[in-house]
């Protein structure tokens, strides 16, 4: 499949899943993003584990300007307290519109389960077809010795255990942002 | 606390009750409903099939090496810093469990979504201990506040109402929740577990996979409760059943891309999780989760060994069993299974629980095949359900009286035909001049009025054979016609249409008078030595024909004949003279039409007719054929409509329908309810079985429409020449 197509069939399976889709050009975008979403929900807090440390003072700068606050690592002591969570994905499974996320790290975990809305970065580039596509390169990874801890997030969690009705947002984020990153050429 | 019915008396006064279930009879009808209608879409692009023959083969394969991966396992998540047990049976494992949550000091413990912590009681066991345990699914935490066991393996409290559930919350939060508010009712168990996931200091989890190669889990779960748990307390402990390990990722994968799609139709569930090894816990000592797998037996690795019955682990958990069960959608999960749910559960439940939960809910099963069809792993459920059934009587050293006569009166072919020949005499003055039987004699019982019953012919079928015989010159095929108990004695005219139908056709017909029943009543009544004594008599009474085709009109002989001859006698080394020659030559009636004869419009007159059609479940599923029987309704001019669920049983099952009246009627009701809804003139079928269940619905409730076997339609519509 030509990658175009891939994005597209990528967009399509997680917004059937509910997922709010956007393309973004640069990673300001994404900083950009998460605080106007943060402010328009009413929250007050935004985690951002595994972000780079130019990205992460950028951020720690236009959170202070917004009046929000950015919560810095370890997660743990103030685990209720987290309303957005930007966190750069390894990568996305087209097929499903699946992401793909290492989460070793605690804080890594403890951000995409316990934010309200989960902003999800993930570059055009690393988006594949199927698992089948990925298999190799998990694969990998688990027959090393370290432990790890891989997740495939497709959409905000969600139930059916009461009458089989829909409802999205049970322990996990009620909202998942996903931003394609350098997907369209400028 | 789960209470299975221990007798078939006990547990029909169950039935009864689940039967009153306004709520649940019509939300698991239509969830019966729209599950297999929404199929289509979900499997859109995926070679089920494909998928599901590679799945089970694979499975076969690495079955026998279950403790072989298990070391291997073992020694990778060693490495990585996990404990790694093997329990024998529910108790040890529980009795581990406990002692690891007494070396660590624990005193709340959550946990998530486990059917093999149900198969242990284990909640039971660590609340005994003085733990307190908290569910943390949303269906597990609702029937864990209701003290019940799951009535689901995907969807634990598919069973209640939003009404029931938000009186419950409404007790457990003292504040009135307004339960038509479903998204409301989901935020309460959102806010009343979140200190639970923070104060926890041990987190049980199962797995959907264990892969061997690298000593990962994998876990498939939508509600995010599973990662929290297996995140936020410093001990995490895996419950595993041994059937779940796998050789590698490839197997792991192959199995996702059907388990969502069959449990929940999702192409994925929101979280599919790879856990290896003891990762960050910043609550643990050294940052380091304390990390324990245990692998439970339970007789998993007897199972594993015996030839009849290891192909049931390599069942996955989706549920769909009980998904497309027309039982189960009457009476729901707590009355169709122990802990397991669906025809899984009638088989494991012996297995893994007990005879004595078994013996009852075993029996419960019509043989529709649906389960079968739409099982990922292929596993031959309604045929295990059987041989479950045989093992339980086995264990008992007990043979039902039905079974002794059955096994007595079927073995003797004059005898039988003897006796039938007797009820037409006995049914005489009950039917008068009447072809049916509106009022049954009262010692039937109430519940047995659902339908009028056909009497039993004065002319069978055999008897007319003399004067209906004859010879065809150069015959271009020549075919033996099989017609099973029902056409022989009941339905002699749809032999007769089947004559009159090939004549001028070119085809020698002829009818071997020493056949007898197909033997499929001791089959389901798990008499397996009278079906084999019956299928010795029937392969040797064909034997000397020199047919090309033994063509028969009842689906459920067809299926019988065709498929379960070679499985009656699979582990036999003696195996009868030309079973494979018989099994090769039998063919429905609509295949031979449509396939062999190549029926085409030009023989037929036509008609108008509004025309409904069942598909019999030994047709669509039994024998595989859905097209044939369609086409030629269109063939023969007949104006053929469409209805709601029409391969979906039509409640028969031979004996099951009297032992199981009551809910063979409500099956009945919804078929009659869909057909209805068209209004045709005609309801068409290719099954005498199909024919009285249907027939005797529709003269019950004074409906106008007319049912039919397909053979006789057909030649109605022929050109008279």
């Amino acid at each position: 499949m030509q990658h175009p197509e891939l994005i597209k069939q990528f967009k399509e399976k997680a917004q059937a899943v509910q997922a709010i889709v956007t393309e973004i050009e640069t990673l300001d975008e994404a900083i950009r993003y998460a605080i106007d979403l943060t402010q328009k929900q009413g929250g007050k807090t935004i985690v951002a584990p595994g972000l780079g440390d130019e990205e992460r003072l950028l951020l720690k700068n236009e959170c202070e300007a917004a009046g929000l606050t950015l919560i810095e690592p370890p997660l743990r002591p103030q685990a209720n307290n987290i309303h957005t969570a930007l966190t750069i994905v390894d990568g996305g499974i087209a097929e499903t519109g699946s992401l793909v996320l290492t989460s070793s790290s605690e804080d890594v975990r403890i951000a995409t389960m316990l934010a309200e809305s989960h902003v999800a970065v993930t570059t055009a580039g690393s988006i594949v077809p199927d698992t089948e596509a990925l298999e190799g390169q998990l694969d990998a990874a688990l027959k090393s010795d370290e432990p790890s801890y891989t997740a495939f997030i497709t959409g905000a969690s969600r139930t059916a255990d009461i009458e089989r009705v829909l409802a999205i947002g049970v322990h996990g984020p009620q909202e998942l942002h996903i931003l394609i990153w350098g997907g369209t050429p400028s | 606390m789960i209470k299975t019915a221990q007798d078939i008396k006990a547990y029909k006064k169950q039935l009864k009750e689940a039967l009153g279930d306004k709520f649940l009879r019509t939300a698991l009808d239509k969830f019966n409903t729209v599950y297999r209608e929404n199929r289509p879409n979900v499997y859109a692009g995926i070679d089920f099939e494909g998928i599901r023959d590679d799945i089970a083969a694979g499975k076969d394969e690495a079955l026998p090496h279950l403790m072989h991966m298990f070391d291997e396992f073992k020694a990778h998540a060693e490495k990585a810093g996990v404990q790694v047990h093997v329990a024998h049976d529910a108790q040890e494992a529980n009795t581990i469990i406990a002692k690891i949550a007494a070396d660590n000091a624990v005193q709340h413990i959550i946990k998530a979504k486990s059917m093999t912590a149900e198969e242990t009681f284990l909640n039971n066991h660590l609340e005994k201990e003085g733990y307190k345990v908290t569910e943390t699914d949303l269906g597990e935490w609702i029937i864990q506040l209701r003290g019940e066991g799951p009535s689901h393996m995907v969807m634990p409290a598919i069973h209640l109402s939003r009404y029931q559930v938000g009186d419950l919350f409404a007790s457990v939060t003292k504040e009135k929740q307004n339960s038509e508010d479903i998204d409301q009712l989901v935020k309460v168990a959102r806010r009343e577990l979140r200190p639970a996931y923070l104060e926890a200091d041990m987190g049980i989890s199962g797995a959907n996979f264990a892969i061997a190669d690298s000593g990962t889990l994998g876990l498939v779960t939508n509600e995010g409760n599973m990662r929290l748990t297996t995140t936020m307390p410093r001990v995490h402990v895996a419950l595993v059943g041994l059937d779940k390990l796998l050789p590698n990722l490839k197997s792991a994968l192959r199995i996702l891309k059907l388990l969502p799609r069959n449990a929940t139709g999702q192409a994925i569930t929101s979280y599919v999780t790879w856990i290896k090894g003891a990762n960050e816990c910043r609550s643990a000592p050294d940052d380091k989760k304390i990390m324990h797998i245990v692998f439970l037996d339970n007789g998993r690795l007897a199972l594993a060994k015996d030839p009849v019955f290891a192909e049931a682990l390599r069942c996955i958990r989706c549920g769909a069993c009980a998904n497309v069960c027309p039982i189960y959608s009457k009476v729901g999960g707590h009355k169709y299974g122990h802990v397991y749910i669906g025809a899984i559960g009638l088989i494991l439940t012996l297995f893994y629980h007990g005879k004595e939960n078994d013996r009852a809910i075993v029996q419960n099963c019509i043989n529709c095949q649906a389960c079968k069809a739409i099982c990922p792993v292929a596993i031959d459920l309604p045929h295990l359900v059987k041989k479950t059934y045989q093992a339980v009587l086995n264990a008992e050293g007990k043979t039902p009286v039905k079974n002794l006569i059955l096994g007595k009166v079927m073995r003797n072919r004059k005898f039988f035909h003897f006796l039938l020949r007797q009820a037409y005499l006995a049914q005489k003055p009950l039917a008068g001049k009447e072809p049916l039987i509106r009022h049954l004699p009262l010692f039937f019982g109430k519940k047995h009025g659902f339908r009028s019953l056909p009497v039993i012919s004065r002319h069978p079928f055999r008897d007319q054979w003399q004067q209906l015989a004859k010879k065809v010159e150069a015959p271009q095929h020549r075919i033996s016609f099989f017609a099973g108990c029902a056409i022989d004695f009941i339905y002699p005219e749809q032999g007769k249409a089947l004559l009159e139908l090939l004549e001028g056709s070119g085809v020698q017909v002829e009818f071997p008078m020493d056949q007898t029943c197909c033997g499929l009543p001791a089959m389901m009544a798990a008499e397996e030595e009278t079906a084999k004594e019956v299928a010795r008599q029937n392969i040797k009474a064909f034997a000397a024909g020199k047919q090309d085709y033994i063509v028969t009109l009842c689906a459920s002989c067809a299926s019988h004949l065709k498929h379960n001859y070679l499985k009656l006698f699979d582990l036999d080394s003696d195996k009868p003279a030309g079973l494979k020659a018989f099994t090769d030559k039998i063919i429905d009636f609509s295949s031979f039409m449509a396939d062999v004869l190549k029926v085409d419009s030009s023989k037929f007159a036509g008609s108008d007719k509004k025309t409904a059609y069942h598909a019999p479940c030994h047709l669509c599923r039994g024998m595989e054929v859905v097209d044939a029987p369609r086409n030629l309704l269109k063939v023969a001019g007949l104006n053929y409509v469409p209805t709601r669920d029409e391969d979906v049983c039509c409640g028969f099952g031979g004996s099951y329908s009297v032992d199981f009246p009551e809910i063979s009627a409500e099956i009945l009701k919804k078929k009659l309810d869909n057909v209805e809804a068209v209004d045709p003139e005609i309801l068409v079928t290719d099954c005498p079985g199909c024919v009285l269940q249907l027939r005797g619905g529709m003269d019950k409730r004074g409906s106008k429409i007319e049912v039919k076997h397909i053979a006789e339609v057909l030649a109605e519509a022929k050109k008279k020449a």
